[in-house]
């Protein structure tokens, strides 16, 4: 078991291309259960590569347990890595794809038989299977024979690249939660790659989100939510995805809707600082909350004094029932793109009907609108 | 939590049946194949047929009367014929010696192959040319401008090394065989191997990195499994092709020196030709076909035993 680190570590696939992954700078805690996110092409499996030594570095560092690895073979770095096609060995039995690691250490054999049966079991692989090849099993066993031939090493570090992506989406759920459990237990530092920010939130300990090669954001799930530092982290955490809007501004907020926004003095303070004359904002689905009183077709939105919360009405456009909840595309008042709000599953209002929302003005996010960057707030 | 499974209604027990095809359709649908096949049964089915046919009957060309019947006469002969079983042995030496070691340096040739470096394209055009050359020019080309005694390129190289003027046709007439064999069908076996090597997923190879096995290890516990249903192909085909390998004996060695390098289509070809015994070369030809149909079998049935192996467990 080892800390991790990147130093400023890069990988350029080609000349004159941008780096697959630049100047990456990321510390992983002893133990820590790390998820890399991020769309396709953001540079997340490169950086795992790197770790693995399977992927040279063309500038920077990696460290494991304070060794410097960066010229360092995979087979020495100690560590094991699931890969997203599995790539158990197909002329091989289960229980040699398990031991295969332990082979190759000049274990004997009654000693890997023993370890191979342990490992099996902690996953609930059956022993009759520990027999077949790999291509007898289904996809979810052969996931777990891939997990197994990792757990087996006792390595200091697990690589998983998108382990779940050939699981169907019943087993993915149960086979994650399992994951994230096992981990746990065994406390190998662990660096978990996938492009599902569902994923990344409900497994790991903290959460790096990439995009473009470059690191947005490293921090536990919750702050990522509930403090994204640029519009991209934002965006992409949060299943549906916050509404993003770019809105004039105006004296005292943001026009939207056909309404006042008010907008924190900070927020207000940095946009004159940048001179922006409009910003982008972004509200949650779920911090849009259905008001039971539907206001006057065309009266003017305002913010309600009371409670500092403001209201914003539109047209239900379409109606997606979840079960416990339904999502409710809204057409505002003012046009634009519509908006996703989260209602409660029962009884959600029908398509063509004007609905109001009770928006608090601390669940509402401002960007820059062209860096992205976050507008303190 | 409970999963609860998807009741599914039982299928209505409707016999699916491929839709019904009329005969003449089917005939349609055969009919481009058909001068293919009559021309293969014409050039090997009608000949094998003759060749039988000649087996049980006394004809020699010099001997004046034509054919007349033998019985089994000039089977007994085959078997009890030293030449024959000679020349069988040889066939066999030449055969397996030539495929083995031509798979050896396939499957070299196949590893440096599988990467990428500069020329590539150009090195591979130019490994697979012996196997473009025509068995009879090969022949020629080494028994003539590479193995000659005095002018001869081999001897020539070798001169450093303190070699002058090997008869390589007379002193190693077999070996020199075998060689030109190998020459023309290592690069076939290069194909093959190299066809294997592609088509071994990568992520197993960086999963055995990552599992901490050397090149070594790797080639032996994963390339290796992985390689042998293209490695047994490779040495199927060849060992089919060589059998019969008649051109580069009939123009290097003719057979010689002595019988050094009579092997049985050769043996055959003398019967014919220089015997005259047309009763008894066909009765040799249909007991070479005949077991070369039992080898060939027995590879066959053991390969298409691999694959559905591999289709089984895939």
């Amino acid at each position: 078991m080892a800390n991790v680190k990147y130093i400023s570590a890069s990988r350029v696939y080609a000349k004159d291309t941008p780096p697959a992954v630049d100047a990456l700078d990321l510390d992983i805690n002893d133990g820590e259960f790390m998820v890399l996110v991020g769309p396709s092409g953001s540079g997340k499996t490169t950086a795992l590569r790197m770790l693995a030594g399977l992927e040279p570095l063309d500038g920077g560092r990696v460290e494991i347990g304070g060794r410097d690895v960066t010229f360092v073979p995979p087979k020495d770095r100690d560590i094991a890595m699931v890969f997203q096609n599995y790539a158990l060995y197909p002329q091989k039995t289960v229980a040699e794809n398990m031991g295969f690691a332990l082979k190759m250490q000049r274990v004997p054999r009654a000693d890997r038989d023993r370890r191979v049966r342990e490992a099996a079991r902690l996953l609930d692989l059956d022993d009759q299977l520990l027999d077949r090849k790999p291509k007898q099993l289904s996809g979810g066993q052969r996931q777990r024979v891939a997990m197994g031939r990792a757990i087996v090493r006792e390595p200091q570090v697990f690589l998983m690249d998108e382990p779940l992506s050939n699981l169907d989406a019943k087993l993915r759920v149960q086979t994650r939660s399992q994951i994230a459990e096992l981990q746990r237990r065994l406390g190998v530092t662990t660096v978990y790659v996938t492009h599902d920010q569902v994923e990344a939130m409900t497994m790991g300990n903290r959460v790096a989100v990439l995009t473009g090669g470059h690191l947005q954001q490293c921090a536990t799930p919750r702050e990522l939510y509930d403090n994204p530092v640029n519009q991209f982290v934002a965006g992409f955490i949060g299943s549906p995805a916050m509404n993003l809007q770019a809105v004039p501004l105006a004296e005292g907020g943001a026009r939207l809707a056909g309404g006042m926004l008010p907008l924190p003095a900070a927020v207000r303070t940095a946009a004159l600082k940048a001179r922006l004359s409009e910003l982008v904002i972004g509200i949650r689905p779920e911090h849009l909350h259905l008001t039971n009183g539907s206001p006057d077709a065309d009266g003017p939105q305002q913010p309600r004094a009371t409670d500092g919360s403001w209201e914003l009405s539109g047209e239900v456009m379409l109606v997606e029932e979840l079960g416990a909840d339904a999502l409710l595309h809204v057409r505002l008042a003012d046009g634009g793109d519509p908006v996703v709000a989260r209602a409660e599953g029962r009884k959600p209002p029908a398509p063509g009907q004007r609905v109001t929302f009770r928006v608090s003005p601390d669940d509402v996010f401002a960007f820059h609108p062209e860096t992205g960057a976050r507008l303190a707030g | 939590m409970a999963v609860v499974e998807g009741v599914a209604a039982p299928a209505p027990k409707v016999r699916l049946r491929p839709r019904g095809v009329s005969r003449r359709e089917q005939w349609q649908r055969r009919l481009p194949l058909l001068p293919a096949l009559i021309y293969i049964i014409v050039v090997t089915q009608i000949p094998f047929v003759v060749t039988l046919w000649y087996s049980f009957q006394n004809y020699f060309f010099d001997i004046p009367g034509g054919a007349h019947f033998t019985g089994l006469s000039n089977y007994t002969t085959v078997f009890t014929n030293a030449a024959f079983r000679a020349s069988l042995v040889r066939s066999v030496v030449m055969t397996a010696s030539s495929v083995i070691v031509a798979m050896i340096l396939g499957m070299a040739f196949a590893l440096l192959l599988d990467r990428k470096f500069l020329g590539r394209g150009v090195v591979r055009t130019l490994i697979i040319t012996p196997f473009l050359v025509m068995p009879a020019a090969a022949a020629l080309v080494w028994a003539g401008p590479m193995l000659d005694p005095n002018f001869g390129l081999l001897n020539y190289l070798l001169t450093p090394f303190g070699v002058h003027h090997v008869a390589w046709l007379s002193t190693h007439a077999l070996g020199s065989v075998i060689v030109v064999m190998i020459w023309q069908w290592t690069p076939f076996m290069t194909l093959i191997v190299l066809a294997g090597l592609q088509g071994q997923p990568a992520d197993t190879l960086e999963a055995a990195k990552v599992d901490g096995a050397g090149a070594l290890a790797t080639f032996r516990e994963l390339t290796l499994p992985h390689l042998r249903p293209y490695i047994e192909l490779g040495i199927l085909l060849g060992s089919i092709y060589l059998v019969n390998a008649f051109d580069a004996v009939r123009l290097m060695t003719n057979g010689g020196p002595g019988t050094a390098t009579t092997n049985l289509p050769f043996y055959l070809y003398q019967q014919v030709n220089y015997a005259f015994d047309v009763g008894g070369a066909a009765a040799a030809g249909v007991v070479t076909v005949i077991l070369t149909i039992i080898v060939a079998t027995f590879a066959l049935r053991m390969f298409a035993r691999v694959f559905q192996f591999d289709e089984a467990a895939g």
